[in-house]
């Protein structure tokens, strides 16, 4: 017996060339996330004032929700509200109708996903463009993205060779990234001068302010709202931060977590709209106002969608962002799919050997693998508690009657290499079966991320 | 009931979570600081593959520009004493006019030490000149550098335009085979001018 998850792996492993270089590829990001890391000594203290800057707001947010769209009105920004991902789509559709808007320019935005907003608007007759190049490739591949910040990841050089030959007529053969790039900019530039839409998500909301702040590396936030007369906000309820004091906190640890770098190339704050244009915020709840009231599960509202815990991650590394059922992969996916439909998306929880190096590495201290413990105690009384999950748990309670070995990272990751052999090797562990379980290095992590530094710094990598 | 209170009752209904949740004391950060911010500065413009150069005393930014960019032949700016620009992104019809710039030249008002970002307030009517140009050029005081984001945001104010961004270096991507290119969307190029 084996879970959706496990079988998707096993697929990925044995149908994917590139598996191993999927692997290498997100724990290059997780290195380069540790060298970000150990060059600020107060690194873990950052992460400590955003998770209680996080908790605060989370169960305060009526309150800085309330404050954000007053200051966000006195702005001129239209704010509506929206309770489920249907109520967005139509508020987002008549809002383009009103205007007469025919194409929507967007960056990326994992609510938009979250709503099926692309498909529901195209369904209507408006064509919208993704400028996220990755977000791009994928659109015109008809895929989803496989991760929450490096979306195609997946998809090599060649493949977006042949897509552009097909779709923006470029040379025959010429796989250079730095060519193909060049050809997607040519061509979105015509798609940003004729848009009669400009969307975004949205990273954070502030209350003090009105702000709404949106980091992105490629500029296509920007791009996308400077020429239109129309801008959409697309924001979650949780996107909320009291002011620009604890925004600074956010700033400093979203990027270093989620590529290693110091920071996006754009950190761009939008508080009014452009002058002879409009714009107009739409918050979201989408289950969020039922996330707050989930003792267990609260806390993944505190999530800034980073992506640092899906590039350390073992399984995720070795299975792929598609072997997961919900559309968000990786250890914040498993926990917002169940919180969504915790019977569609229950295989998801067998995806984890609890080796808690997500927790590790949250910039915001998500609880995450304590959380798919719960969820994997709960599958019983939903009827999923299948002889996999059930062998499971029986090891993870083997370790967490050991609170000692449940204590850091830098701890507790060598003892995954010490669990029962037969817990690790056997058919019963659902996703470990069919390949390698990852061994974790005694080495510091400081010093590995160095030496990979310096090995990817030799093949040109960084 | 309109959606706004649906979803704000909802929210307080449900709102259950035990034990008092306050702000920590974000003044006790200390965030890092550097013996000499400005070189600081310089080096972590380079290392997010922007140019750095000084404007010496008596010499001409219109030359340096100008030198930074010798074949460039469309520059668009509004700032005061920029003499090459023969577009202005406050007097163009629309945001659309100012594509086809080779150089756009802003103002910036805060330098930050740790990761290169520069506060550019919108001081223009199309902001649009600080992404649509092939290359921008980015003026800034050596007397407004800071350490750190947390010094950057006590100090960074909006203009009545109600926008600003702050900018690191060119726009980049690795999202095809993880190669890191400079230039997906906005400017190819960032070349930071230091001024007195
Ligand atoms: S605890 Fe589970 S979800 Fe988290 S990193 Fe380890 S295997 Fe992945
Ligand atoms: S749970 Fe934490 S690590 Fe994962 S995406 Fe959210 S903020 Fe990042």
């Amino acid at each position: 017996m084996s879970t959706l998850h496990s079988k998707a792996a096993q697929r990925f492993l044995e149908t994917n060339k590139n598996a191993r270089w999927h692997d290498d590829t997100f724990w290059v990001l997780r290195a380069k996330r540790d060298v970000m890391a150990h060059e600020l000594d107060e690194w873990e203290r950052l992460r400590d004032v955003a998770c209680a800057i996080k908790r605060h707001t989370v169960t305060h947010l009526d309150r800085y929700l309330e404050q954000f769209v007053g200051n966000a009105e006195r702005n001129g920004i239209h704010v509506h509200w929206a309770k489920d991902a249907e109520e967005f789509n139509q508020t987002v559709l008549s809002m383009l109708r009103k205007q007469g808007v025919k194409k929507m320019v967007k960056s990326k935005s994992m609510l938009t996903e979250e709503c099926g907003m692309n498909p529901y608007l195209e369904s209507h007759g408006i064509d919208v463009v993704e400028t996220d190049l990755g977000e791009r490739i994928l659109q015109l591949m008809h895929k989803r993205p496989c991760h929450i910040v490096v979306p195609a990841v997946h998809i090599t050089q060649e493949e977006v060779g042949h897509l552009f030959e097909e779709k923006l007529g470029s040379e025959k053969g010429n796989y250079d990234p730095t060519y193909l790039t060049y050809q997607a900019r040519l061509s979105l530039r015509d798609e940003f001068m004729t848009a009669g839409a400009g969307m975004t998500g949205a990273n954070f909301g502030v209350a003090e302010t009105g702000d709404v702040v949106v980091c992105t590396n490629e500029g296509n936030a920007d791009m996308s709202t400077s020429m239109p007369k129309l801008q959409i906000v697309a924001m979650g309820l949780e996107k909320i931060v009291p002011d620009y004091k604890s925004l600074a906190v956010f700033q400093r640890l979203l990027c270093r977590a989620a590529t290693g770098q110091p920071t996006t190339s754009f950190t761009s704050h939008f508080r009014k709209a452009r002058p002879g244009a409009e714009m107009h915020i739409i918050l979201v709840d989408n289950g969020r106002t039922d996330i707050i009231g989930e003792p267990e599960h609260w806390e993944t509202l505190k999530c800034i969608r980073c992506g640092s815990c899906m590039n350390t991650c073992p399984v995720y590394r070795r299975s792929g962002g598609y072997s997961y059922t919900y559309f968000i992969p990786g250890p914040i996916g498993i926990n917002l799919g169940m919180l969504k439909d915790k019977v569609r998306y229950a295989d998801n929880v067998s995806a984890c050997t609890l080796c808690c190096s997500c927790d590790n590495v949250c910039p915001v201290k998500v609880n995450l693998s304590e959380q798919i413990y719960c969820w994997r105690q709960g599958l019983d009384s939903i009827g999923k508690a299948d002889l996999v999950k059930k062998s499971m748990s029986l090891g993870m309670k083997y370790l967490f009657n050991h609170p000692q070995m449940y204590d850091t990272a830098l701890k507790f990751a060598p003892i995954t290499n010490h669990l029962p052999h037969v817990l690790m090797y056997n058919k019963l562990n659902g996703w470990g079966y069919g390949h390698e379980m990852p061994v974790f290095k005694k080495q510091p992590f400081h010093e590995i991320a160095r030496n990979i530094l310096k090995d990817e710094d030799k093949k040109g990598n960084i | 009931m309109s959606t706004k209170e649906e979803i704000l009752s909802r929210y307080r209904r449900n709102m259950k979570v035990k034990g008092q949740y306050d702000m920590p004391d974000l003044d006790a950060l200390n965030g890092i600081e550097y013996a000499d911010a400005v070189s600081q500065f310089i080096a972590m413009s380079r290392t997010v593959g922007g140019e750095v150069v000084t404007l010496e005393p008596g010499a001409d930014v219109n030359e340096v520009i100008r030198k930074a960019y010798p074949e460039a032949k469309v520059f668009a700016s509004n700032v005061p004493g920029i003499a090459i620009a023969q577009r202005n992104p406050d007097t163009v019809e629309s945001a659309q006019e100012l594509n086809g710039t080779d150089v756009g030249i802003v103002q910036g008002d805060v330098g930050v030490a740790e990761n290169g970002c520069i506060w550019v307030p919108q001081t223009m009517k199309e902001r649009a000149v600080c992404f649509i140009s092939e290359y921008l050029v980015i003026l800034l005081s050596r007397n407004n550098i800071v350490s750190n984001m947390h010094q950057a945001y006590c100090r960074i104010r909006m203009t009545d335009y109600g926008y600003g961004c702050f900018i690191s270096g060119p726009s980049k991507t690795a999202d095809i085979a993880q190669a890191l290119v400079m230039g997906a969307q906005a400017a190819r190029g960032v070349t930071v001018i230091l001024t007195d």
